[in-house]
Formats: C-alpha cells, sequence, structure tokens
C-alpha cells in the first residue's frame, strides 16, 4: 500500500507539468484555434534559463547574455526570470509565427509550431552547458506522511500549482467578461470585432498567460523531474493527449487527464520492477501509453465520414499531377549518375543520403501532398525497415532485393496501425496522433534494450549475383556500385509512385484530400483508400530505411529519431510536398544529406544544421505556404501566361 | 399514374419505407415512404428546411437513419455511403461539393474507374487511366469543359459536373439535390430534356428543386415534403390541385 502512494506521489510532478501543458494547450486552442506543438519547448527554454541562472547567475538569451549575480542568482529572481522567459518564447510565438497563419491550412500550422519546437530544442544544447547540469532544489526538500508513505512535499506543491493554474483558467473562460469574449472569438472573430473586443489582443493574453504558467510549473518542478536537453519538449505529447481526452473544451478534464496519464506513466514505472514483468515492455512502455490513449479517445470521439456543417476539407496547396516526361527524368538521373562518379568520400555519402532522403521525402508527398493525411511518422517506418533488415540479414541470412521488400512489408503492416485512427481524425489531430506513434516506436522499439542485440544492429552488407553491393570497400567510403544500387532502387520506386501519382490511385487520393465526403459519394471506399496511402507510404520509406540501414553497415538509431522525422516533414513542407520537385528539392536539404554535407565539409557549421534547418522552416511556412517548388511554379505559370496573353494581342 | 403509387409494395426499383431522421431534437425525416420506379422521374418538393436534403443524406447512407432502403430487391440500408454507391444509387450535393483539385473529366472518371490494389496494379504496370470522357460529360454538354478545373466554371456548370459525376459509371438511381440552382431560364429548360433523357435508359430519378416549372413538367409524379412528413404524393396535375399542398407550399407563388 505504502509503495502504491508512493508511486502515486512521485508522478505528481511530471503529471502536474503535463496538466499545466494540457490546460495551456486547451486555452490556447479556444482562443485561436491552434493545436500549439512547441507548448513543451516553452517550457524547456524556461526550465534551462532558471537552472543557469539558479547555478551561475548569468541570464541566457536566444542571442548573448547578461550576468545578473555574481555567483548564483537567488532562486525567486531565478524562478521568475524563468517564467518570464517563457513567457515570452510563447508570445513571440503567438506573435511571429501562428497570429500570421490564423486563417492558414492546418498543416502550415502544425508545420509551423512543429518549427517553433525544433528551433528551441536545437537551440538549448548550442546556448546552454546542458552536460551534468543540476536544477538546484526551489522548494523546501521536507517529507510528510501520506498513509504510510513519505511524500516529497515539493510534488504536493507542485501538483498544487499545476490545479491552481487549471482553475484560474476555467475560471477566466467561463466567469469573466474576457474569457467569454475569448471563447467566442475563436468561433466568429468579425462578430467579435463589431463589439469592440479585439480578438489578437485577447489571444495575445492567453498565449501569454499560458506560457507564463507553464514556464512556472515546470522551472518549480524542474529539481524533482531532473534537467534533461529534450525531454520537456515531447511533454507536449501526454500534453495533447490530455487536451484531446478533454476534446479541447474543458480545462480542468485536461488537467485531470494530465496528472491521470503522469500518475499511470509512475505506476507502470512501478510494476516493471515487479519480476512478473516482462524484460521487453520495460523500456517505452510508459511513451506508448499517451499514443493508446490518445487514439482510443479520438476513435470514439471522431467520426468516419464529416457530418454535414462539420470542418471537412483540409486546405492544402494545389496539385498538379506529375506528367511523365522521359527527358526530364533521364536529365535527372544523368545529373545523378555523374554526382556519383565525380564526387567521393564525404561528399558521396552525402549524395547516397541525399538520394535515399528523397525517397523518404516522396512517402510523404504521397500520404500528405496527395492524400492529405499529416503524418509526422514517416521516419519511424523507415527505421521499421531498417531495424527488421538487421534482424533479416544477421539472423536469417535473407539475401539481397528480398532483404528490402521484407523489412520494407514490416513497416508497411505499422503503417496500416498508425493509419487506423486517420480513418475517424483529420488535420492536425491526426499529426498529433502519428507522433505519439512516432515516439512510441522510437522509445518502444528502437531503444528497447530487449530488442537490441549487445553489439548492436548490425547489417550483412548486400550482394547480389555474387556481385558486392556493400557500401565500404576498403578505404572507400561509399563504393561506386552501392550508390547506384541506392540510385536504381530509389529510381525505380519514383517512377512507379509517379505512375500511381497520375493515375487513378493519386486520382482517388486527391479526391479524398479535396472531399471526404463527396468522395464516398462517388464510390470510393474512404477507409480503405486511406490505409492504401498509409501503407503505400510506408512501404517507401521502410525501403528507405532500409537503404540507410545498408549505408551505415549498422542500425544507428539517431538516424530514424522523431527529430529527424519532424525536420523531414517540415524539409518536405518548405520544398514543396505536393510535388515530386518537391521531393527531390526535401532529398538535397534533408539531414546528412548534401546540403548538410556541405554545411558541415565546407563552412564546417554541421552543429548548426538543425537550427538553421528550424530557422528556414519557420520562416518559410510564415512567409511562403505553397513551399519552394510551389513557388517556382507559380511566377513560371504567371510567366507563360504574361507570354501567351502577350502572344495573343 | 394512381397517386397510391408508393404502397404497392415490392416492385419498384428503389422503395424508402418509414424513413425517420432525427437531429438531436429536430425530426428531419418522420416516416417517410417513397417509390421510385424504372425510368421515372419522381420530384420532391417542400419548403427550405422540410427535410429533402436529409431524404437523401439518410437513402445514401450520410446521415444515420431509421427505416428501410431497398434498391432492386437489395436492402441498403446497413451498408456504408460508397458501397450504396458501388450498388448503384448516385447522389448529388446541394452544395456542389466537387474535388477541387481534379479538373472536370476527372471528377467524372474518378467515380467510373479501378479501385484499391486493383487500381493500383494497374496505376503501375498497365495502360495509362486517360481514357475517352465518360458518356454523361457529353449528355450535359462539358465536354469543352473537360480539362478545367471546377473552380473555373459558373457555379450553374459546376451544379451539371455534380450532375455528370452520379450519372457515371452505371447507376441505377440517381438522387438530385437542386441541380438546377444557378441556371438561367433557357439552361434550366434545357436541362429539364436531359433529367427525362437520363430516365430513358430505365434509370430512376429523384429530382428535387424549387423550380416549380421544372419540377412540375418534367416528373412523373411528385412528392411533398413538409416538417419531415410527406403531405401529398401524386401527378403533377394533383399536386397543383391539392389544396394541402398549395396551403403548406405553393401558397402564393404563381404556378405554371
Ligand atoms: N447536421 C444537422 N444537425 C442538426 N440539424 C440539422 C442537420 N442537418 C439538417 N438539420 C435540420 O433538419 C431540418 C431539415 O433540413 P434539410 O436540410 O434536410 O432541409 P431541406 O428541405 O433540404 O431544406 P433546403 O430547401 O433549404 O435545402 C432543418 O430543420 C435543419 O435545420
Ligand atoms: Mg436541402
Amino acid at each position: 500500500m505504502d509503495q502504491l502512494v508512493l508511486f502515486v506521489t512521485l508522478g505528481f510532478a511530471v503529471g502536474a507539468v503535463y496538466a499545466v501543458i494540457a490546460s495551456s494547450l486547451v486555452a490556447v486552442h479556444a482562443a485561436t484555434g491552434v493545436l500549439n506543438f512547441a507548448q513543451g519547448s516553452i517550457a524547456l527554454w524556461g526550465v534551462w534559463v532558471a537552472a543557469e541562472l539558479g547555478a551561475t547567475g548569468t541570464l541566457i538569451l536566444p542571442i548573448g547574455s547578461v550576468q545578473i549575480a555574481d555567483g548564483p542568482a537567488p532562486t525567486t529572481v531565478a524562478v521568475a526570470i524563468g517564467v518570464a522567459s517563457s513567457a515570452l518564447v510563447a508570445l513571440l510565438t503567438h506573435l511571429l509565427v501562428m497570429r500570421p497563419l490564423r486563417s492558414a491550412p492546418a498543416l502550415s500550422q502544425v508545420v509551423a509550431s512543429v518549427g517553433v519546437m525544433l528551433l528551441i530544442v536545437s537551440l538549448v544544447p548550442l546556448r546552454f552547458d546542458t552536460t551534468g547540469a543540476v536544477a538546484a532544489p526551489i522548494l523546501p526538500s521536507g517529507t510528510i506522511e501520506v498513509l504510510g508513505a513519505q511524500v516529497a512535499v515539493a510534488d504536493l506543491i507542485v501538483l498544487g500549482l499545476a490545479l491552481t493554474v487549471a482553475v484560474l483558467l476555467a475560471a477566466y473562460f467561463r466567469f469573466t467578461r474576457w474569457g467569454t469574449a475569448t471563447r467566442a472569438s475563436a468561433e466568429d472573430e468579425t462578430a467579435l470585432r463589431l463589439t469592440g473586443w479585439s480578438p489578437d489582443r485577447l489571444a495575445a493574453l492567453v498565449w501569454f498567460t499560458t506560457g507564463a504558467a507553464t514556464g512556472l510549473v515546470a522551472v518549480v518542478g524542474s529539481p524533482s523531474i531532473g534537467l534533461d536537453p529534450i525531454s520537456y519538449t515531447f511533454y507536449v505529447l501526454p500534453g495533447l493527449a490530455a487536451a484531446l481526452i478533454a476534446r479541447l473544451r474543458s480545462v480542468l478534464v485536461a488537467a485531470a487527464a494530465g496528472l491521470a496519464i503522469g500518475v499511470f506513466q509512475s505506476l507502470l514505472m512501478m510494476m516493471s520492477t515487479y519480476d512478473f514483468w516482462p524484460v521487453w515492455a520495460q523500456a517505452g512502455f510508459g511513451e506508448t501509453v499517451p499514443f493508446l490513449i490518445v487514439m482510443v479517445a479520438l476513435f470514439v470521439f471522431g467520426r468516419s465520414i464529416p457530418e454535414r456543417g462539420g470542418v471537412q476539407t483540409l486546405r492544402m496547396p494545389p496539385v498538379r499531377p506529375p506528367r511523365t516526361r522521359p527527358v526530364y527524368a533521364l536529365v535527372v538521373v544523368a545529373a545523378t549518375v555523374a554526382a556519383i562518379l565525380l564526387t567521393e568520400g564525404s561528399w558521396r555519402f552525402g549524395v547516397v543520403t541525399s538520394i535515399i532522403m528523397m525517397l523518404i521525402a516522396l512517402s510523404l508527398v504521397v500520404l500528405t501532398g496527395y492524400l492529405g493525411q499529416i503524418s509526422l511518422a514517416a521516419m519511424a517506418f523507415a527505421g521499421t525497415g531498417g531495424f527488421v533488415l538487421s534482424r533479416v540479414t544477421t539472423e536469417y541470412g535473407v539475401p539481397f532485393p528480398l532483404s528490402l521488400v521484407l523489412p520494407a512489408l514490416a513497416a508497411t503492416v505499422l503503417g496500416v496501425i498508425v493509419g487506423i485512427p486517420a480513418l475517424r481524425i483529420r488535420g492536425a489531430h491526426l499529426a498529433v496522433v502519428t507522433l505519439a506513434g512516432a515516439l512510441a516506436i522510437q522509445t518502444f522499439v528502437f531503444g528497447n534494450p530487449a530488442f537490441t542485440p549487445y553489439e548492436g544492429n548490425l547489417i550483412e552488407d548486400p550482394t547480389l549475383f555474387g556481385l558486392d553491393l556493400g557500401v565500404r570497400s576498403g578505404t572507400v567510403l561509399t563504393t561506386t556500385s552501392f550508390a547506384l544500387m541506392v540510385l536504381v532502387v530509389v529510381g525505380t520506386l519514383t517512377w512507379a509512385t509517379a505512375r500511381l501519382m497520375r493515375g487513378r490511385t493519386g486520382r482517388s487520393f486527391l479526391a479524398i484530400r479535396s472531399n471526404e465526403r463527396a468522395a464516398a459519394s462517388v464510390g470510393i471506399d474512404v477507409a480503405g483508400t486511406k490505409l492504401l496511402g498509409f501503407a503505400f507510404s510506408a512501404f517507401l520509406a521502410g525501403i528507405g530505411g532500409c537503404l540507410i540501414g545498408y549505408s551505415r553497415g549498422q542500425l544507428s538509431v539517431e538516424s530514424f529519431t522523431v527529430f529527424v522525422g519532424l525536420t523531414l516533414l517540415c524539409t518536405v513542407y518548405v520544398a514543396g510536398i505536393t510535388s515530386l520537385a518537391g521531393a527531390v528539392v526535401a532529398g538535397l536539404l534533408a539531414p546528412l544529406g548534401v546540403l548538410a554535407t556541405f554545411l558541415e565539409g565546407t563552412l564546417g557549421v554541421g552543429h548548426l544544421y538543425s537550427l538553421i534547418a528550424a530557422i528556414a522552416l519557420v520562416v518559410t511556412a510564415v512567409l511562403n505556404p505553397v513551399g519552394i517548388t510551389g513557388s517556382v511554379r507559380q511566377a513560371s505559370e504567371h510567366l507563360i501566361h504574361r507570354r501567351t496573353t502577350r502572344a495573343q494581342l | 399514374m394512381p397517386s397510391s403509387e408508393h404502397d404497392r409494395g415490392g416492385a419498384a426499383l428503389l422503395e424508402i419505407r418509414d424513413l425517420t431522421v432525427r437531429y438531436g431534437g429536430v425530426v428531419a425525416n418522420d416516416g417517410v415512404n417513397l417509390a421510385i420506379d424504372r425510368g421515372e422521374v419522381v420530384g420532391l418538393i417542400g419548403p427550405n428546411g422540410a427535410g429533402k436534403t436529409s431524404l437523401v443524406d439518410a437513402v445514401t447512407g450520410f446521415t444515420a437513419a431509421d427505416g428501410e432502403v431497398v434498391l432492386d430487391g437489395r436492402r441498403l440500408d446497413r451498408l456504408p455511403p460508397h458501397r450504396r454507391r458501388r450498388a448503384g444509387l448516385a447522389r448529388t450535393w446541394q452544395a456542389g461539393e466537387l474535388f477541387a483539385d481534379l479538373t472536370v473529366a476527372d471528377n467524372v472518371a474518378v467515380a467510373v474507374q479501378r479501385r484499391g490494389w486493383a487500381g493500383l496494379v494497374a496505376d503501375v504496370l498497365g495502360r495509362s487511366a486517360r481514357t475517352a470522357p465518360d458518356p454523361s460529360l457529353e449528355m450535359l454538354g462539358l465536354l469543352d469543359d473537360a480539362d478545367r478545373r471546377p473552380d473555373e466554371l459558373s457555379l450553374g456548370r459546376q451544379r451539371l459536373v455534380g450532375v455528370a459525376r452520379a450519372l457515371a459509371g452505371g447507376s441505377s438511381v440517381v438522387l438530385l439535390d437542386e441541380p438546377a440552382a444557378g441556371l438561367d431560364t433557357d439552361e434550366s429548360e434545357a436541362f429539364g430534356d436531359v433529367v427525362r433523357t437520363m430516365a430513358t435508359s430505365g434509370r430512376g430519378v429523384l429530382l428535387i428543386d424549387h423550380d416549380m416549372n421544372l419540377v412540375l413538367n418534367v416528373c412523373d409524379r411528385v412528392y411533398v415534403l413538409d416538417f419531415g412528413r410527406v403531405i401529398a404524393c401524386g401527378t403533377p396535375t394533383e399536386i397543383r390541385a391539392d389544396a394541402a399542398v398549395v396551403a403548406a407550399y405553393l401558397g402564393e407563388e404563381p404556378v405554371a
């Protein structure tokens, strides 16, 4: 009994952070209709600012720093400034990024807020000394006895703070005129403007306040949760899960659900200390919980076909189905062959990685660009491919082309599972589920020691008819035969995908993307086609993951983290998510691709890659919602149009 | 044709029996019985909010409803919308609802093509999906617009694309929800002829429209809906003479 109580209360600190994030998400959604993926990162920044102040008295800003005190700053000052920085980050996110995108498609909003999330996460390790930092205690360190267990007073205080925040937010929305007006503005902005309230200012107020509240609970809870350059960012997921359980309506339900998830994870931890608990379930199980919860909750609440009057179209950048022009294809292939033959060492490795990433980018063009399903899980599918590749080559000795197909099929199965929620969930909500799914796969499969052999996930080199297609040979980092093999595989799949997109499949994808109800009314099986899209997309990503695995000789989990996945989606979005050309450009820009090689090898700023990518992403998302290839096309169509009109005169 | 046509039992092509639709407290359809025969054009009229669109939604599976929908002897009321369409029951939408990213030709072609895995295999290995335009495009005079996108067309013509999409692929019954809205008088008259042509091949047609001239001139029989109930049913001549209809609906409107 006392152990049960102990573990329940151990979940309070994290649960409180989930709770405050969840209630903030509901509040921000009520005010602006945005799901803010960066809410966890907002907490992360405040936590680190406060920790640094508490340790050295230095106030770190995104650029530059100020020495506030000689030696550690007083606790109250550190906390206050930490909270203020969270609030400011939230306010700036609203003013600079989300407000300009107020009426943009759901995809742009998701991408932009993911961009802010990535920006902060890549900034933290650059600005703070994240090795060995410890958060100084903030709250009294005593314990009190509850039902026979020693419970830290600090955890109870953090819990109390989070609940107070939730109650205050709920009261604000329910009882104050501002709150009521804020809710009204999410529904009808013009009506609100007529009443004289400024929706912008009310929204800014909500962003600022929730930023401060999230910062406060996280900063005060950080000594007991621990300092970490990433984890707070991902607390947004349980937060989102809780917010979705509350159907984005009730701040109080969201907070309670967030707390419950925290406690539940802590209880899972307790279970895993028991003998009967299976070894494979010891790692990553807690992270899969939010995924399962979101999936079930959304599935229960969702509708398979949107009702009349319900939100049903996800506005997306326009699509012009690819024309198969053999000339262009030949030029691109020739250029790629030249790039392979004329480079060596890390550059050729960059070229090969770009070709592979292009395939994974293509999987997103199919799924998100054509079918309209926002997925943040592409890299997780790729990783699954690589993971299975390591098994089938080392343990079962499956020979080369088959060794690509089997893992890709495994990824396909996983793709369908993650895709099931899409049958009833749309837009930004689906992005949440896929992100949760990706994190679950990452921690439960890739990060699970029970699934990884002692010597790592080795992969045997491919051979075909006695021909060695291995990536390394002696001192050669990337052999020509390997590079050409990658080109053949990716080229074939791209060709097949282009045919699909031009054909019946692409047509029904686009029909579903533009109007699910109408698609069902012309006889398209919307559910089946969506699953087909997820399956096909995961297959492509799975092959890509195998190729990445082959190019490394062993599966490096770092190639497939959720961050790489997020960065990739954003890169594809920036490059143009509705076209083949967009996938090609995304391949060049992708992590470890040609651009990354250039930054690393030529400019020596490789460690800034993710920061540069995040900034580019946010800027593009705000200024240029159709992506690079989209605007090039618009410009060229404009030119052609001008020329033809002139010719007619 | 006798006005009691709808209760003569199993012979009609489409039979709607005792259909009830509720939205929370609102009863949008209340025990509606309606039948459409082969080659018959049936009109459905009623004031705004009478429940016409709800009826179409319920019959095609887009709204939960109680009651039976029987097409050619086969119960459809438990099937999802796409299966009903594949069984031959097609509809148009009051608000158009075309596929904005597809050309007019593709809007129609997507309704008849091979689907799912079969379509996927055919795409990769088989012939191109660009086939001759569907005959329904010609029937509705849309051939010239085949390569345009819906938003380049007038609202009236967009409706016609919706009709073409419903006709494509051998649908045996089409439910047309205000297809002539946005057409001018001449176009509307021409459209009336097209509706008659649709039915000549044995297809059943349900025509919902607020244009009384169109409905009463084109239809074989007309149902009148008010507050979700059928208040009258009969030939155009009978409907013109029906006191209840005049009171409920036609009222002040002059009838040709
Ligand atoms: N999704 C819905 N939820 C709640 N009520 C609805 C819904 N759809 C329709 N209704 C209500 O059901 C009733 C019937 O509406 P319906 O649209 O079927 O009428 P209609 O005859 O098609 O009208 P109109 O001529 O204006 O198209 C109306 O009172 C309407 O407000
Ligand atoms: Mg209607």
